[in-house]
């Protein structure tokens, strides 16, 4: 299929859309956490503000960091970009590139940036940090690629477009809940939630993604911080695009799902750190039987 | 007892009773002052006389102040001896670690602040070595951590040595907003002195002021009314309440359980408005004093403790019932920092950390003081030793407290006697202890007056001191990540060690 330049012109909207709203939905999960907590929280909006803080503050950076500690941070947020023009336009054009290897290689590349400049300053919750992003990501990998095994043996496509679900049917097969529920374990993991990682905490011991970021300040710790919440998004509506069985527009699609997560934050408290291999197994195993189902 | 400091350790084993007499507390004294040495005291609890052994070593002005170290056979003494080293230059020899304990690398070596010698204002400034104890090996790393934490707590340096994930080693390095309140005091009149005491940290404030005050009213003989003892122990049981009930949402915020860390800091939200209805403050001081309580519980006010007390009931049971049904916690907090009971035995444990491992100890049964003779109440001991085995302590506590605190309610009713007792005369030059049980485990004050009656000595063993050294034992073999639940579990207090 040839590229319109209206193609183009849509996927920089799609792009721009998800951008502007990605701190919204992190503020909708954070109030609705607190409201399931008996807290009032703060505004919906309050990631806007703390992006703005941190972009009007200065960038420390010590004498031991090389390049890569400034250049990670724009290979995050670019890998996640690049991720969220690959998503099925949602303004209904047919054009897409690049199958679902190259979206999830190019988010690995970003996290892999992540990584070497959790190295490179080379203090110790940093080397933490990193390590156990690897951990968690190599387990990660596979169960992903289980994942679109399933929609691809479904669909007959590995392209995102061709493996979307049609918005007007139900699909309410059991192979269809499964890979919904394991998805959904799958998405907690990739984007540092409760049970794999805490968010909110300040505990520096027993962080995951936060741990690579302790050193970042100013404006490069905002581009983190936005490309963390557009990854959130991407793997929201790549969760309702692909993977929730309902008949339902997309951006309920993508509210519903926001909510899940923050009832999951309440209900879960964080495990073990060696036990999350028992969790991606098991989601590996649903994606299995829903093979085998389907 | 009295001893010659080269007979101490003997005294000291025998004093022990193979361990089953512990180590309550040892501490130094300079008697320079009024015509004596120096002194090491050591107080063993003997538990079949339930009261305080005490064993003085006596050391002439101008000798060396060698002796022989308790702590090959007493572990317990451990840190009370590296303390003596820092604050009165005493040596105790063969000691396995003499390294500072208090006085960091910003003092010179030959600075012994608790000497009579050495005066408060003195600028003091200088170097020492003060080295980490950490592991060395192959694919080994050390992960400094703080003293400046990301949460709004006290200053604490840790220094874990790694193998991956697992902790091989941990060593602490505390002390670091050392207030010197114990020389701060020498000199002050008792009722000076008692403001000072009350603020030695905020969450055993009421602990801490009836150690002192049952040490002073010791010297002076007179009995504290009924109904200040009764007044007094609801304080006491209150503020063991509001740091349990806490200290449960704050083992939850350990593993990110988010809904029982709200529901825990509401309840002790709904306990300190208790205390400031009683005392003014959120914290009960100013509450008891010397010879009895300074306020009245009034009717209106024992209607709404009861009330409070109603409602934070049966919230804490859906607290412990939600726990009970989270399997992710219950996960995570069993087996999880492990203290078994010989370790327990051998650091002299006190409080929760020591009832958990199956120590069972508790100062109110053990050391009666005021009316706990007469009310009745559960000691809760659990045998895993584990982080769970701590929560579920506290919780049985939490419970056992509430029942104590209605029973005092309702003898208060009954009860017309004073607040106070009136004037107190104190013996001057006479030693003279003060123990309370604490949130964390007993707590004890030591105290002499000197011939005016001010402060000769003041010595405060607060709980979180024998329990320190427990925390680098117990995250042996877990891994980095479960560090904070198991801090957490123990919930030591920097400014009872910064004292």
């Amino acid at each position: 299929m040839a590229m319109h330049i209206y193609d183009l012109g849509w996927m920089l909207a799609q792009v721009l859309l998800l951008l502007c709203s990605a701190p919204l939905v992190a503020g909708i999960i954070k109030k609705v956490k607190a409201l399931l907590q008996n807290r009032i929280g703060s505004s919906i909006f309050q990631e806007y503000f703390d992006l703005y803080k941190w972009w009007q503050k200065p960038t420390i950076l010590t004498p031991y960091t090389s390049l890569v500690f400034i250049i990670a941070p724009l290979v995050y947020f670019a890998s996640v970009v690049v991720a969220a023009a690959m998503l099925p336009n949602f303004f209904g054009t047919q054009f897409s590139f690049g199958d679902v290897f190259v979206f999830i290689g190019v988010l690995t590349l970003g996290r892999f940036f992540m990584t070497l400049s959790s190295l490179d300053t080379a203090t110790a919750f940093g080397g933490m940090g990193g390590s156990r992003e690897i951990y968690i990501s190599v387990l990660a990998e596979p169960v992903i690629l289980l994942a679109v095994l399933v929609n691809a043996l479904r669909s007959g496509s590995t392209t995102l477009a061709g493996m979307a679900l049609d918005f007007q049917a139900v699909y309410l097969s059991v192979a269809s809940v499964l890979t919904c529920i394991a998805f959904f374990c799958l998405l907690l993991a990739e984007n540092g939630r409760i049970p794999v990682d805490n968010p909110d905490t300040h505990l520096e011991l027993t962080m995951i993604h936060e741990c690579m970021l302790l050193e970042y300040s100013g404006r490069l710790l905002a581009v983190i911080h936005w490309a963390s919440m557009l990854k959130t998004l991407v793997f929201l509506v790549l969760f309702s695009l692909l993977y929730l069985p309902l008949s339902l527009p997309l951006a309920v699609k993508v509210l519903l799902a926001a909510t899940a997560v923050s009832v999951m934050e309440t209900l879960k408290n964080k495990m073990r750190l060696f036990k999350v291999r028992v969790y991606l197994a098991a989601a590996g195993i649903l994606l299995l039987l829903a093979i085998v189902a389907q | 007892m009295k001893v010659k400091p080269e007979g101490l350790r003997g005294a000291a084993n025998i004093c022990s009773r193979g361990g089953r007499h512990p180590l309550t507390a040892m501490f130094g004294a300079d008697e320079t002052s009024f015509g004596g040495g120096y002194a090491v005291y050591c107080l063993f609890e003997n538990k079949e006389k339930h009261d305080i052994d005490i064993l003085k070593a006596e050391f002439d002005a101008g000798s060396d102040l060698h002796y022989p170290a308790l702590t090959p056979v007493l572990p317990a003494a451990a840190w009370y001896e590296r303390e003596l080293h820092d604050m009165f230059g005493f040596i105790p020899d063969d000691h396995p670690d003499l390294r500072p304990l208090v006085l960091h690398e910003t003092y010179p070596e030959d600075f012994h602040p608790l000497r009579k010698c050495v005066d408060i204002d003195a600028d003091v400034r200088g170097e020492r070595k003060y080295e980490m104890a950490v592991s060395h090996g192959d694919g080994l790393f050390e992960v400094p951590v703080g003293p400046i934490h990301a949460g709004i707590i006290e200053p604490g340096h840790f220094r874990f040595s790694q193998a991956g994930e697992a902790i091989l080693q941990l060593d602490a390095k505390l002390f670091f907003t050392h207030r010197g309140i114990e020389k701060a005091v020498e000199g002050k009149t008792p009722e000076e002195a008692l403001l000072i005491v009350e603020r030695i940290c905020g969450a055993c404030s009421v602990a801490n002021t009836l150690s002192y005050c049952q040490a002073l009213e010791k010297l002076s003989g007179q009995n504290v009314p009924r109904r200040a003892w009764l007044i007094r122990t609801i304080a006491a049981e209150l503020e063991r309440l509001y740091n349990h009930i806490g200290d449960t949402g704050n083992m939850c915020a350990g593993v990110g359980f988010a809904p029982v860390i709200s529901m825990g800091s509401r309840l002790k939200e709904i306990l300190l408005r208790c205390n400031e209805a009683i005392a003014g403050n959120r914290f009960l001081r100013g509450l008891i004093v010397p010879g009895g309580v300074k306020y009245d519980l009034t009717e209106s006010l024992c209607t709404e403790l009861t009330v409070a007390l109603t409602k934070v009931e049966n919230e804490y049971n859906d607290i412990v019932q939600i726990i009970a049904e989270q399997d992710g916690f219950l996960n995570r907090a069993k087996t999880t920092g492990i203290i078994s009971k010989n370790v327990a035995l051998d650091l002299a444990l006190v409080g929760v950390g020591a009832r958990a491992s199956g120590v069972d100890c508790d100062c109110r049964r053990d050391l009666p003081y005021g009316l706990y003779a007469e009310l009745p109440f559960n000691v809760i001991t659990k045998t895993d030793g584990d982080v769970y085995a701590r929560l579920q302590v506290r919780m049985g506590e939490v419970a056992e407290s509430i029942t104590l605190i209605r029973k005092a309610l309702k003898l208060l009713q009954q009860d017309d006697s004073q607040l106070h007792c009136g004037e107190l005369a104190y013996k001057t030059l006479t030693g003279s202890w003060g123990i309370s049980e604490s949130a964390r485990g007993s707590n004890l004050h030591w105290l002499m007056l000197d011939a005016d009656g001010c402060i000769e000595r003041l010595f405060i063993r607060s709980a979180s001191y024998p329990n320190w050294p427990a925390l680098t034992i117990a995250v042996q073999g877990d891994i980095i990540p479960d560090f904070p639940l198991i801090n957490k579990s123990f919930e030591l207090c920097y400014a009872c060690l910064d004292r």
